[in-house]
């Protein structure tokens, strides 16, 4: 370590100590502090890890989870960013506070935003890449599809002996060449033929020939064993393949990777391509099946996603949504569930939400009007353009309650004719429905 | 209640679908559907032919870059048919992209000039790394309505000969952030760049866009009142 990176750690921290002991902050600001002094800080922190960079639209941060689980169970030493710190200074952050061993093998599998993601290998050369997917996410910030997959290709390239394990079900992954050499894992169970993805679907064009892509057999949005029905372009050949779902709740799942059993504790369809890309990675490293199914059978419940709180005896599972394809997907969750349930739904529009709201009307809303829900409460700042589309998606008008503030929702909760209660929020309305849970009692502070 | 039909096409609707923009569509259902009118709806996509005969209504959305640009191309050979559906009065909305698309030209997100159909005399130029985000507000002085959105696009589109505006800027940017106007009116084509939310916060002008189509086809004309829920 030179002497300028030496100096911007030992300030790093410094600043991370003090902001520990006296404030509660710390996870960015040491990180911006180090960079400060030395923008190439990153370089001499990372490099004696093995880096696993986990990188895609939808996925990454209960991926990243997993993942780390299992290589928990083959390395002596496994470092990861805490949800949140996934741009350049959370990262230095995070490699600043790291007790690595001294002895033995440490690895960093670190979740890292599609747009950052070039800045981030600018300093650190990664062994291996895990793209989710890419699908539209904030149009406001992010741009289109097309656009932050090239982002995130030309994040990778620049370290090209690096290879890219990817999602080989979904044809944007299959649509340029890459320096980096490609691993595909993907679903294959259930071929029909002929079918198509639903109208409003992005990504569905060949991108040779143009024609519509057709499928033998579609998971979910637009992934699935695809091909074009005018030219050769289809699904790229899996090395890691999902053959059988033997069980699939709301809360859990049972499925075969390559014939071995495996189970997570968190259900829907999109949380098992979560487990089948961080098995992906195991097999990449030659990890035991064994050593796999104890690392998928993680159940601390991250931020966000499809934990449980109980408010007075209601039991509120609490879900994240950002975008289209992620909500759909929610939704397709909630229809697994044996119990009745009712339905809060909070949408706000600050920066960190998206200030578009539109992304509403693109998500398949009107599946929820077949789930014969008693009771629907619409809130967040933008409830009334959350309410109209609750209305037009077939929700009937008097089991529809709208409110603004959080509080209130609070109350309108441990009215509800149901015992199980499921909860969408966007980001800002999750951090703000906490907070007040937090004052009320119902969840501990932390999380 | 006595009971209509009409066939609306969606236009590009698999791939011309960002922003929402789906959401008007849904929202012409939803209101139909308390009218009495059934709504059948048919995409015309990439290498199918468009009927102008065939349609009551046609949708034409916005999408991103590389699906705009595969369309562009597609829709010249459906040129012909489009221009005789709106010469012979056919009601139409298109957003953004579709509005676009209606024009002489637009310039993509590369620079390149990408053509029309010239169905309409507008034509659009790009803005460099600059984009009309955010919410705003227009005032059609013939209707005395008001109408409320968001826009969120990089071309700025100067209206032709004979193309009245959707409305008056009053909030935003509107077609251009220079003259004021915002979207278009041309026989019975409505274009505009709020998207998604267009119909979801103007119940007035969907039903305007009803009374278009029901009055073409049956003569008949709704008011406000006809909507049991809105």
């Amino acid at each position: 370590m030179g002497l300028r990176s030496g100096v911007a750690t030992t300030a790093g921290k410094f600043s991370q100590w003090f902001l520990k002991t006296f404030t509660k902050g710390g996870s960015s600001l040491p990180g911006k502090i180090a960079l400060k002094i030395d923008p190439n800080v990153l370089d001499s922190l990372a490099k004696d890890y093995e880096i696993v960079v986990v990188t895609g639209t939808n996925g990454k941060t209960l991926t990243t989870a997993l993942t780390v689980n299992i290589l928990k169970e083959e390395f002596d030493h496994v470092l990861t960013n805490t949800t949140g710190a996934n741009m350049v200074q959370g990262i230095v952050s995070t490699f600043l506070q790291d007790k690595k061993k001294k002895n033995g093998k440490n690895v960093a599998v670190l979740e890292i935003d599609e747009a950052s993601l070039s800045k981030v290998t600018t300093f650190l050369t990664p062994e291996l890449f895990l793209f989710t997917n890419i699908f539209r996410d904030q149009m406001d910030r992010y741009g289109e599809i097309y656009t932050t997959y090239k982002l995130i290709v030309d994040g990778a390239s620049k370290a090209p002996k690096a290879t890219i394990l990817m999602n080989g079900d979904l044809p944007i992954f299959n649509s340029v060449n890459t320096i980096n050499k490609r691993e595909y894992y993907g679903f294959d169970y259930e071929q029909g033929h002929n079918l198509t993805a639903h109208y409003n679907t992005d990504g569905v064009l060949c991108p040779h020939c143009h024609h519509i892509l057709r499928y033998n057999m579609i998971t979910y949005s637009n992934l699935g064993d695809y091909y074009c029905p005018n030219c050769e372009f289809k699904r790229p050949k899996l090395d890691v393949s999902l053959t059988n779902i033997k069980a699939m709740t709301n809360i859990s799942s049972a499925f075969t990777i390559d014939q071995e059993d495996y189970k997570i504790e968190v259900g829907g369809m999109y949380n098992i391509y979560n487990a089948l890309a961080a098995t992906a990675v195991a097999k990449h490293y030659n990890i035991s099946s064994d050593k796999i199914r104890r690392g998928l059978a993680y159940d601390e419940k991250v931020f966000g996603r499809q934990e449980v709180i109980n408010i007075d005896g209601k039991k509120c599972t609490l879900v994240l949504v950002k975008n289209p394809v992620g909500l759909n997907q929610v939704i397709e969750t909630m229809k697994l569930s044996t119990d009745p349930f009712s339905l809060v739904a909070l949408l706000n529009a600050n920066y960190a939400d998206g200030i578009d709201v539109s992304w509403i009307w693109d998500s398949q809303l009107e599946e929820l009007a077949s789930l014969d829900i008693p009771t629907t409460i619409s809130g967040g700042e933008r409830h009334a353009d959350m309410s109209l589309r609750l209305k037009v998606a077939g929700i009937k008008p008097e089991t529809l309650s709208e409110t603004t503030s959080l509080q209130h929702v609070i109350e309108e909760i441990k009215q509800v004719p149901t015992e199980h209660i499921y909860i969408l929020a966007t980001y800002t309305a999750v951090l703000g429905l906490r907070k007040e849970l937090i004052q009320q009692g119902f969840i501990k502070e932390g999380m | 209640m006595e009971q209509y039909n009409i066939t609306i096409c969606h236009l590009y609707g698999n791939l011309l679908n960002t922003y929402g923009d789906n959401g008007n569509l849904l929202l012409i259902e939803y209101y139909a559907k308390q009218l009495g009118i059934n709504v059948q709806t048919e995409i015309v996509s990439v290498f199918e032919p468009f009927a102008s005969d065939k349609f009551d209504f046609v949708f034409f959305g916005g999408g991103q870059d590389y699906e705009q640009t595969i369309c562009s191309k597609d829709i010249q050979h459906k040129k012909e048919d489009l221009i005789t559906y709106i010469n012979q009065d056919g009601p139409m909305l298109a957003i953004c992209g579709g509005f676009q698309l209606l024009g002489e030209y637009y310039i993509g997100a590369n620079g390149e000039k990408i053509e029309g159909i010239k169905a309409l005399p507008h034509y659009t130029l790009s803005q460099d790394n600059n984009r009309f985000i955010g919410d705003t507000e227009i005032y059609n002085e013939e209707f005395d309505e008001t109408y409320y959105g968001f826009e969120n696009h990089n071309g700025m589109t100067f209206l032709g000969e004979g193309e009245k505006p959707l409305g008056i800027v009053v909030k935003g940017f509107g077609n251009n952030g220079k003259d004021k106007t915002e979207g278009v009116i041309f026989k019975n084509v409505i274009g505009s760049y709020f998207h998604g939310p267009l119909l979801a916060k103007n119940k007035q002008l969907a039903l305007r866009i009803i009374n278009i189509i029901m009055n073409k086809k049956y003569n008949k004309t709704f008011t406000m009142s006809d909507l049991k829920n809105v």
